[in-house]
């Protein structure tokens, strides 16, 4: 079963802005990261894919179903979480998802029990009684992800379900989201503008910027080892060069760390005996991947791969050949 | 959904056995019951906008405006009622009195101001809180459809306001079935009037309901489309009984087709045979059936309206 199919997808809004330009994608079951800068068109596309907004030209069907005349049976199947705020803040959780299980059709007692479930799912236990006005941005982000949860959908659409989360409730709804995803067995589609979160979390990445697919792979083929080892040393990192240069590598220092090409195992031991003869104090040994936000370059400026800082942690995706749009 | 190591939906039970006793984590289940889909959403919605137009299920302080309004419309009844079974036991008379104040013909007039009330009070709130909130996304990306959501939530509220007019009705009627010497002759002569009032409550929930609901889904601030619901009500016979006595009738007599409270009036009087409670109304002498096909065009383009609203909105 394809998840989702486009084929020559465009939305144009009406005064003029293009947000989709001829998307053509097909999508298998996974968790799929759609990652893209703020205004690439990733909360159209999942708005089209909901059936909440028409497209203007070309085709788009979930599960098989085209989004223009079967609207009301894929929204049976498809759970959404809409990026801003939408929950009424003199509602309890409890009240508001069991209102919205019966919103899709689901049997007064059967909307209860499954609310009960999911809200222990995404950790809500006492406070559900509670009015939601009182919900910390952590809580409010739970209980949007229990009411996309609660009718049981084949298919999440998330849209930047880490919105305005510090950093530890953001790895917590990410965990939430992976765990959601594997344990579930349903597909989910993630839109953020983080890279570093949709890495974590992901499958399977589609990278869209100005309306227009940039690249969709296995997350795994955007950040394939290039075949470099990064040593980090506390300090020391000119010496720890020249002494695997004298060993016969070509060993270059970048910073803290020193960047070798490895070719085969013994390297790594040559690597090892020379930190500890020089008695450099190691702080980690590292095969290189290409980072995301590389790749990301790549793909629109093709720019030449170059050894680049590693953690690509929460950070925007860059713009576009790189003329700085936010 | 790749990773081998992660169970399969809906996956074999575990447990732990603890000292204490066992400790059961079911995993998720994924949901097998029943979809009953687009039918019962909708009515769903129904239930739950009608239930919330008298504040049900949304904690007591919000009970109070509807069950005081309600329970104002009805004491008018309840009294007359009252007073007519004290004097048939005083012997004074066999049935509620023809002169008294409270009759089936003169209740519309009223309560009509207490009707207009419940709409500004409770609409805005019905229409208003999904809309304030961003809810409208949750409801458009599940089953029901937008047309499905503006008459579902329209028809709550007429519903509402239906039982409102309509009780105080029932409770004449009973009352003055009960109060007869006979209650067969009773329920004979009172028969007659079950449908004129049904439909004169039907044709004041669905106008006031109607109007209400347009107003409060084009203002989503509360306090705004209360005034606006209210200045509805209260300007349109003001200008009615201004251009009635400056110029000619005829402006006026169109003029009062699009005055709430004035083709209610007139629709009050054509369905009991009676006249109507406004002077100015009276003076204009249209045709009864004038204002009950007024009133009907009106219904239909309020609910119409609405739903387009809901057509175009953003979500």
């Amino acid at each position: 079963m394809t998840l989702i199919a486009l084929h020559e997808l465009t939305k144009r809004y009406p005064r003029g802005v293009t947000a989709l330009d001829g998307l053509t994608l097909d999508l298998e079951p996974g968790i799929i990261g759609l990652v893209g800068a703020n205004g690439a068109g990733k909360s159209t596309l999942i708005k089209i894919l909901l059936g909440l907004l028409p497209p203007t030209s070309g085709k788009a069907s979930v599960m098989d179903l085209d989004v223009r005349t079967m609207g009301t049976t894929i929204r049976q199947f498809v759970g959404y979480m809409p990026e801003y705020d939408c929950l009424p803040p003199d509602s309890s959780a409890t009240d508001f998802v069991t209102h919205m299980a019966r919103m899709s059709g689901l049997p007064s007692a059967s909307a209860r029990e499954r609310t009960a479930e999911v809200l222990r799912h995404v950790g809500l236990y006492e406070e559900r009684y509670r009015a939601m006005g009182g919900y910390s941005t952590g809580m409010k982000q739970r209980v949007k992800l229990a009411q996309a949860l609660v009718h049981g959908p084949r298919l999440l659409l998330l849209d930047e379900p880490t919105n305005g989360l510090d950093p530890a409730g953001r790895d917590e709804m990410l965990a939430l989201v992976r765990r959601t995803g594997t344990e579930f067995g349903i597909a989910v589609m993630v839109a953020s503008h983080l890279l570093g979160e949709i890495e974590r979390v992901c499958d399977f990445l589609v990278a869209i910027d100005a309306g227009r697919l940039l690249r969709a792979a296995p997350l795994g083929s955007f950040t394939e080892r290039t075949g470099v080892l990064a040593v980090e040393v506390e300090e020391g990192e000119a010496s720890l060069a020249a002494a695997l240069t004298a060993r016969g590598l070509h060993a270059v220092a970048d910073g803290r760390t020193v960047l070798l090409p490895v070719t085969e195992d013994a390297q790594y031991d040559i690597v090892r005996d020379a930190v500890a003869d020089l008695s450099l104090r190691l702080v980690r040994i590292q095969p290189r991947r290409q980072s995301l936000e590389d790749l990301f370059r790549d793909e629109v400026a093709a720019t030449p791969v170059a050894a680049s800082p590693s953690s690509t942690a929460d950070r925007p995706v860059p713009p576009a050949g790189g003329d700085g749009v936010a | 959904m790749s990773d081998p190591s992660v169970p399969p939906a809906g996956g074999a039970p575990t447990s732990a056995r603890g000292p204490g006793g066992s400790i059961y984590d079911l995993g998720y289940q994924a949901y097998t019951g029943p979809r009953l889909g687009r039918r019962s959403a909708v009515v769903a919605l129904f239930t739950q906008t009608l239930r919330s137009s008298f504040g049900i299920g949304r904690g007591g302080r919000a009970k109070i405006a509807p069950f005081t309004l309600a329970a104002l419309a009805i004491l008018p009844a309840v009294l007359a009622v009252g007073f007519a079974s004290l004097a048939a036991q005083a012997g004074a008379g066999g049935s509620l009195s023809d002169a008294s104040p409270i009759r089936y013909e003169t209740y519309s007039g009223l309560v009509g101001v207490l009707i207009m009330l419940f709409c500004a009070a409770q609409a805005p709130e019905l229409f208003g809180r999904d809309q304030r909130y961003g809810v409208l996304p949750l409801y458009f990306s599940r089953v029901l459809t937008r047309s499905d959501y503006a008459v579902a939530k329209i028809g709550g509220l007429m519903a509402a306001l239906f039982l409102v007019v309509v009780v105080p009705y029932v409770v004449l009627f009973v009352g003055r079935v009960l109060v007869a010497p006979d209650p067969v002759t009773g329920l004979t002569n009172e028969l007659g009037q079950v449908p004129r009032f049904t439909l004169q409550a039907l044709l004041v929930a669905g106008l006031l309901g109607g109007l209400a609901s347009l107003i409060a889904a084009w203002t989503p601030r509360r306090a705004y489309a209360t005034a606006a619901i209210i200045a509805v009500f209260i300007i349109p016979p003001i200008i009615v009984a201004i251009v009635g006595s400056l110029t000619n009738q005829d402006l006026a007599r169109a003029i009062v087709l699009f005055s709430p409270g004035d083709v209610l009036d007139g629709s009050n009087a054509a369905i009991f045979g009676s006249i109507p409670d406004s002077q100015v109304v009276a003076a204009l002498d249209l045709a009864g059936w004038v204002y009950v096909g007024a009133v009907a065009v009106e219904i239909a383009a309020s609910v119409g309206l609405t739903v387009r609203r809901y057509l175009r909105i953003a979500a």
